[in-house]
């Protein structure tokens, strides 16, 4: 099997051998029950081997073996390995197996590297790593060919030989990662990686769905000897079950579309608009010992194309209800969250994510196709408000947070209002007046577990319980932030004093792990303790489903997270499947504290209806 | 890195037993006294060694407030060890353990693997719970058992690693199907020589969580 240490493969008789075995194996397959394959528009098989086989297990009858192959469309180039069905006699290898072990068109602008192992007896295989870190199980060529296919790699994409081991082969390997990003998102109209998935959900009979940049690719069927490409003909398949309207799948299409374009828009913004929002950043940031977990320039510069109005968006919310939470922020990872390398890359339907370096994010000066703006401060504040106090529009107000900020001076006052703690009708008279009832009415609840004698607590299991886990946490919470560090600190214990009045003010909810998390920074803000804890009833007013102990209202979000990603990312979608995860668990303290220890946090308070921003939010970090 | 196996642990007990420090200590040799809360489930994963060959351990760390349960529980499924995880200076930690357990028959594999920890055995003078008991209990339901230490790193390679061998022994024993991950057990591409013996000794890439 030993190959000459060439890369001319013009006289490889392993290649002609397996030309003439490829004809025969097609004829082995069974007819296909699947979903007829579609090959994308000009796509031409430019390599193809048979019997490359995966060892899923150390018993030489478990092996799957199938069809390798390079499919050139456009400039991009992909590979596949589809196991030949009903090949194996094997029990043990079900569908399922052939199943997960297939290799669905992937694009070359995903893949990291290629191993080879080419050693002088036994088998050649190859390893393929994609950019995100995964790698697939080796694929040993039986016939042997793996330099050919190196080289057939080589021939259309930018493929160099690792200067640590030479048998690695970096493919795209440009050394600044953003000019590999652009190097990807240059694809024409990148195709998805998506196969047809058993349950055809991606697309439903919405015209606006129609989206032409985008070209499913379904599992190659070994029955069809030459590929066929099935156009943009589109499973219209309609699943009763489903329980969200064809209205809101429509607003979903412009979200996939518009989401798909700020993304591959936001890297060039990278380069042309930029540093003004930089400079602007610099001379604007506020002081801010809270660890960037408070920051004004929370919200992402995002370019968008379309740049629809925010507000336009806002029937989706109608439409969606509550069931998104009203999130802002973005993929926009602080620095210590976000210091990975390469390895959280992942592409998807909407491009490339995680390669964005927060020293670029930060140079975007455009938030939703608007130019970013300085934090809010006090004399643009007072234009919000009328002689007496009140906002006099709400809306504007909120959208000029979105695109800003506020200074943090002036959040303590601004906070109470977003958070829904004083009304926005409210006078500053009112808001005085309610402060100080409140006041007295926060010192009568607080009272109440007070006054409970250490006798009387022996006796109250439910109290003692609830105070024991309260103890615990806060001294868990945020405590490398200088405003919690050190030992009998009083903030700590004020997290304690405020958590525990809650669960008296309700004593139905009580209290749940995650709600000094979200306090915390509440109690940052706001610094005296009665107007903390209003602030926190008022937040709880919205969040509070999420604690309850049927978990009903994260099982809700977490669910409406899934449709949302299987009907923008199928690739995605169909990943997490494979791994059995689209219980979307592993999203579950995102969701319930928010993205708080993620370092995001003015959404919170702007209850701005923006699922793009969910989505945004959620898949990047997701990957 | 490439791996033989991989197993997948679970790590349960009560709020505030040690549970995420005890990972730490195992996957960072580290122990952190202030350390954020766990909320739903985090993760953790480091390589061993078990009869020459490498293992990695690929570990889930679950939050112990009963409200989170409904999410906690969907991490038994598909794992091969238990680190079971009272606080030996709370009683009522160590009074939870047969709920908890309930709750492992229920939703874990028959064969799972519990390993009874009682943690925190640097603070002796502060000791709610005997040794004895702890060992009786294990005893009573077949779980085996040590107390360690987060914070001093006392018997934490050990619990781990013990897990691991007696998983290691299992499928040596041929009680698992290592081919069905629902066992929490996975083999690792290029750890295991194939019979032809056709491959190059190095390592693999990318590790195991690809298919």
């Amino acid at each position: 099997m030993q190959e000459p240490e060439l890369h001319d493969l013009s006289d490889d008789a392993d290649y002609a051998a397996s030309q003439q075995q490829g004809s025969a194996s097609m004829m082995r397959c069974d007819s296909g029950k699947r979903s007829s394959s579609s090959e994308p528009e000009g796509a031409e098989i430019v390599y193809l081997k048979d019997n490359v086989t995966i060892h899923p297990t150390q018993f030489a009858s478990e092996r799957i073996s199938g069809r390798l192959k390079l499919i050139k469309q456009g400039s991009s180039l992909f590979m596949t390995w589809i196991p030949y069905k009903g090949q194996t006699t094997n029990a043990r290898l079900s569908e399922k197996d052939r199943k997960l072990y297939t290799i669905r068109p992937v694009s070359f602008a995903d893949v990291r590297s290629i191993r080879r192992h080419t050693p002088a007896l036994g088998w050649q295989y190859m390893i393929v790593v994609l950019s995100s870190g995964l790698a697939f199980p080796p694929l040993y060529f039986y016939n042997g060919g793996v330099r050919e296919f190196l080289a057939t790699v080589k021939q259309h994409v930018f493929l160099v030989r690792s200067a640590e081991d030479a048998n690695v082969f970096l493919v795209n390997d440009f050394e600044n990662p953003l000019q590999r990003t652009l190097s990807s998102l240059e694809l024409p109209r990148a195709v998805s990686i998506a196969s047809v998935p058993s349950t055809p959900v991606s697309v439903r009979g919405s015209a606006s769905r129609e989206n032409e940049e985008r070209t499913d690719v379904g599992v190659h069927d070994e029955n069809s000897s030459t590929s066929r490409y099935n156009g943009r003909q589109r499973q219209k398949v309609h699943d009763p079950a489903r329980d969200l309207s064809i209205h809101v799948l429509e607003k979903f299409s412009l979200v996939t579309k518009f989401a798909r374009e700020t993304t591959s828009q936001l890297f060039r913004e990278t380069h042309s608009n930029g540093f003004d929002a930089f400079e602007r950043r610099n001379t604007n940031q506020s002081v801010l010992d809270y660890n960037h977990k408070v920051d004004e320039d929370e919200e992402v510069p995002l370019k968008s194309p379309v740049a629809p109005d925010p507000l336009e968006l806002e029937r989706f919310q109608v439409l969606y209800q509550d069931h998104l939470m009203p999130t802002s922020t973005i993929v926009k990872q602080k620095a210590p969250y976000r210091k990975h390398n390469h390895d959280d890359e992942a592409a998807t339907n909407v491009g490339t994510f995680e390669l964005i370096d927060i020293k670029e994010f930060d140079k975007l000066s455009l938030v939703w196709g608007k130019p970013r703006q300085p934090p809010l401060g006090l004399e643009e504040w007072a234009t919000f408000l009328d002689s007496e106090g009140r906002v006099v529009d709400s809306k504007a107000l909120k959208k000029r947070i979105f695109y800003g900020g506020i200074e943090h001076k002036l959040r303590r006052e601004v906070w109470a209002i977003l958070l829904g703690y004083h009304t926005y009708e409210s006078t500053y008279a009112e808001r005085e007046y309610l402060r100080s009832i409140k006041k007295t009415e926060y010192e009568t609840i607080k009272n109440q577990w007070q006054s409970i004698s250490p006798e009387q607590a022996k006796r109250f299991t439910k109290f003692r319980e609830r105070k024991g886990l309260i103890d615990k946490d806060v001294v868990r919470t945020d405590r490398s932030l200088s405003f919690y560090e050190g030992d009998d600190n009083p903030n700590v214990n004020l997290l304690r004093d405020i958590l525990l009045t809650y669960s008296f003010y309700n004593f139905d909810l009580g209290y749940c792990q995650g709600m000094s998390d979200l306090l915390s920074p509440i109690l940052f803000v706001m610094e005296e303790e009665s107007e903390s804890f209003w602030c926190f009833v008022a937040l709880m007013e919205r969040l509070g489903p999420n604690f309850n102990r049927d978990q009903n209202g994260m099982h809700t979000q977490l669910f409406a997270l899934s449709k949302l990603v299987e009907l923008l990312d199928i690739p995605l979608h169909n990943y997490f499947k494979q791994n059995d995860c689209l219980n979307y668990f592993f999203c579950f303290r995102w969701i319930l504290i928010q993205f708080k220890r993620l370092g995001s946090w003015n959404y919170l308070f702007i209850h701005f209806p923006l699922c793009q921003h969910l989505f945004r939010v959620h898949v990047p970090i997701i990957m | 890195m490439s791996y033989a196996y991989l197993f997948k642990y679970i790590i349960i007990g009560d709020t505030g037993v040690g549970k995420s420090c005890l990972l730490l200590q195992f996957t960072d040799k580290r122990f952190q006294p202030v350390h954020d809360l766990t909320i739903g489930v985090e993760f953790g994963a480091r390589m061993i060694t078990i009869d020459n060959k490498p293992i990695k351990l690929q570990i889930w760390d679950t939050a112990g407030q009963e409200s989170f349960r409904s999410i906690t529980r969907s991490y038994y499924r598909g794992a091969a060890g238990a680190l079971l995880v009272y606080d030996i200076t709370r009683r009522e930690t160590f009074n939870h353990l047969a709920s908890w357990l309930e709750d492992a028959r229920q939703h874990a594999n028959a064969n799972m693997t519990i390993m009874l920890i009682g943690n925190k055995c640097d603070l002796a003078h502060r000791r709610a719970v005997t040794t004895e008991e702890g060992e009786q209990f294990a005893k009573d339901h077949g779980l085996i058992f040590m107390e360690a230490s987060a914070k001093t790193a006392q018997n934490v390679e050990e619990a781990f690693i013990k897990t691991a061998a007696t998983i290691y022994k299992k499928i040596q024993d041929g009680v698992f199907d290592v081919s069905n991950e629902s066992y929490g057990i996975k083999v690792g591409y290029g750890g295991i020589p194939g019979p032809s013996g056709g491959r190059d000794g190095s390592s693999s890439q990318g590790g195991g969580c690809c298919n």
